[in-house]
């Protein structure tokens, strides 16, 4: 049973998770910049979720697709306003840009929302289903569902259509993209507005079960800064891994004790399954795979770590 | 942002807190600059410590005319004492409302100790008040006293024997964690499982489950607001069965707020006091007050602060004229404020009494369950 609930909970995480990284990993193969407020897009769709639904009080799932669409317009303007003017400058000046955006968010969302933390609606209601005998909680198993399809139409779309190829030509090379004839601008700004929106679903999954504050930013910058460097440096398989790889640690390694009962009953165990232990071996995993791996686990070293 | 007493927040407290409209001529001025952590990890306490500070600043007693600037000093020391530098730099102080974050009253302490002036924080952190500082007033229980009441009241309510104790990696976790092991090994009791969580955790179900494994039979919790909602939520889905004992978290109506009554049901903890229990009458109008000028429901934070700065203002109607006066009368007078009896230790601790709230399930407004003073741990 506990075994079931823990491989869920991870798997909640990891998908949510796995958007963060996406969004961020998209707009780093467009623009070779890193969006530091990638972390602060995930706030802010917790709280578009929560804004929406004060106004309409539906299931989340039913705010869902008005939160992708508010956000991939917000990420219009983001494009307009924190790349387009300086993508001509050194690369630095972006991701100066970017974490300003983020910073300005921040306390926008702390002037607009208030420090509190707030909770976005259920998916699909809150509370337990029944499979097999087992109790699983529902807007974990709505998470998984929801991010499996959104990465899904990612995939679809990016590799699937005209459209996404055309995304996929600017990424690679935006002058031979142009020398074509594709919009390049328009792919970029395309892209920002994906990854925001994906930014923003993750945003409101997250923010039924784990709450958002106008600080969450911060960790999930982190989170998907981690999971792209270990699955690899613009891989989008590999962010999904990373992402994956985060949850695990986050929740199954601490849960090890419980989950092999052998390891419980060693005396080093409470300190070597710690909560405090477990990110200390996922950051010893990262410093490994940055040694031995530096493409990371998916190896697409397209892009150079800036 | 210069706040006088002719703001929004004033009027409210005018028509509220019972105060004489036709007040003599002003007869002193008091000079109370606000540095409080708007932003940051620590906001929402910020904000509560902000809001009971203007309140109070708002509605002097007669005859006391009141300014302040209100400076957000984020989490950082550095940003708190360059706001302390720039207002001691523009004139007078009388006193400082200083920030909850024990890092940054640390960092405070030299400063308030070079310009001779009293600061008056809410700040849990034991270590402020153990510095030998004459200049440091903390209107807060410290958690020598509210970890005491929590493991009391866990004893004789739930006769524990082996808890489990989850606490925050950060220096309010470290703190209190320190304080629980010390009060529960005056007791005998030895905790059969200790896990520190940092901020960023979200998934609760591995720590539950391990506290669950190791023969827990109750749970001391020492987190901050949003953590312990993520606590409270996990373990009603859990449905342990154990009892809960929490920090000062669960007090604060943002945390309670998370959660369905249902998901509180038998939770208790401390807390420095309770305003949204309207145990007296004092305690009833600072509420009404309260939810006037911010349409929200104070925490003990807000109290206590409104009740220091209070204190100040107090001093300064009855003739003290100077940050050198204000601090005499802050090391030697008692003031009845809306939570508690104040009066220094001699060290700068003014507040000795903590409660211990309770919630029945139903409603997500705390019964007070228990009142300890420092008077029952010396016996």
């Amino acid at each position: 049973m506990i075994t079931l609930q823990l491989l869920i909970d991870a798997l909640a995480i990891g998908a949510a998770y796995s958007l963060v990284a996406l969004g961020f990993v998209l707009i780093l193969n467009a623009t070779s910049a890193v969006n530091f407020s990638q972390g602060d897009l995930v706030m802010l769709g917790g709280f578009v979720a929560v804004a929406l639904a004060a106004y309409l009080p539906v299931p989340g799932i039913v705010l869902l697709p008005l939160v992708l669409v508010i956000m991939a317009g917000l990420g219009l303007v983001f494009s307009a306003v924190a790349y387009f003017p300086l993508r001509r400058r050194p690369p630095e000046a972006v991701f100066i840009s970017t974490i300003a955006v983020g910073i300005i968010l921040q306390n926008g969302a702390n002037a607009v929302f208030g420090p509190e933390p707030q909770a976005a609606p259920a998916l699909l209601g809150s509370g337990e289903v029944e499979l097999g005998g087992l109790s699983i909680g529902r807007q974990s198993l709505a998470v998984i569902a929801t991010a499996i399809v959104l990465i899904l139409a990612l995939r679809w779309l990016l590799g699937g259509t005209q459209f996404g190829r055309r995304l996929r030509a600017t990424a690679q090379d935006p002058d031979m993209a142009a020398a074509v004839g594709i919009p390049v601008s328009a792919m970029i700004a395309i892209t920002f507005a994906l990854a925001t929106a994906l930014a923003g679903a993750a945003g409101a999954l997250l923010a039924h079960n784990f709450f958002v504050t106008p600080t969450d930013g911060t960790n999930y910058i982190l989170k998907a800064y981690i999971a792209v460097t270990i699955g690899g440096w613009g891989s989008i398989p590999g962010a999904v891994a990373g992402a994956g790889l985060i949850a695990i640690f986050e929740v199954i390694y601490p849960a090890l004790p419980i989950l092999v009962p052998a390891l419980g009953r060693v005396d080093w165990s409470g300190i070597a399954f710690s909560q405090t232990t477990s990110t200390i071996v996922l950051d010893a995993i990262i410093l490994l795979i940055l040694l031995v791996r530096p493409q990371g686990l998916f190896g697409e070293a397209v892009r150079q770590r800036p | 942002m210069r706040w006088t007493k002719l703001g929004a927040v004033s009027l409210a407290a005018l028509a509220v807190g019972g105060i004489d409209c036709a007040r003599p001529a002003l007869a002193a001025d008091a000079n109370v600059p606000v540095l409080v952590p708007l932003t940051g990890f620590l906001s929402v306490e910020g904000t509560s410590q902000r809001n009971g500070a203007v309140l109070a600043l708002g509605s002097p007693p007669a005859g006391v005319k009141a300014t302040f600037d209100v400076s957000d000093t984020g989490v950082s020391p550095e940003v708190a004492v360059n706001a302390l530098e720039r207002a001691v730099s523009q004139g007078p102080v009388t006193a400082v409302v200083a920030s909850m974050l024990g890092a940054q009253v640390l960092a405070l302490l030299p400063v308030a100790l070079e310009h001779k002036v009293p600061l008056i924080t809410i700040s849990g952190t034991a270590a402020v008040t153990q510095q030998g500082n004459p200049y440091i007033f903390r209107f807060f229980p410290g958690d020598q006293v509210v970890k005491e009441a929590q493991v009391l009241f866990a004893i004789k309510q739930y006769k524990i024997k082996h808890p489990a104790v989850i606490y925050q990696t950060t220096a309010y976790g470290q703190s209190g964690h320190g304080a629980i092991d010390e009060s529960l090994k005056k007791h005998g009791i030895e905790p059969v499982y200790e896990e520190a969580l940092d901020v960023s955790i979200k998934d609760m179900t591995p720590t539950l489950s391990k506290a669950k494994a190791a023969g827990a039979d109750s749970l001391l919790l020492q987190l901050h607001g949003g953590p312990t909602a993520l606590f409270l939520k996990a373990a009603a889905s859990a449905n342990l069965g154990l009892p809960i004992v929490a920090g000062s978290g669960v007090s604060q109506p943002s945390t309670v707020a998370l959660l369905d009554p249902l998901e509180l049901k038998g939770v208790c903890g401390e807390t420095g006091s309770s305003p949204v229990s309207a145990e007296t009458p004092e305690m009833t109008r600072f509420l009404a007050q309260y939810r006037k000028a911010y349409s929200a429901d104070p925490d003990s934070f807000a109290v206590q602060q409104y009740d220091g700065t209070m204190m100040v203002l107090d001093a300064v109607a009855h003739g003290a004229k100077d940050a050198a006066a204000v601090t005499a009368a802050l090391s030697t007078n008692s003031y009845k404020g809306v939570a508690m009896t104040y009066k220094s230790d001699g060290h700068g601790d003014m507040a000795h009494s903590a409660v211990i709230i309770c919630y029945d399930g139903q409603s997500r407004i705390p019964k007070v369950a228990m009142h300890y003073t420092e008077d029952q741990a010396a016996k």
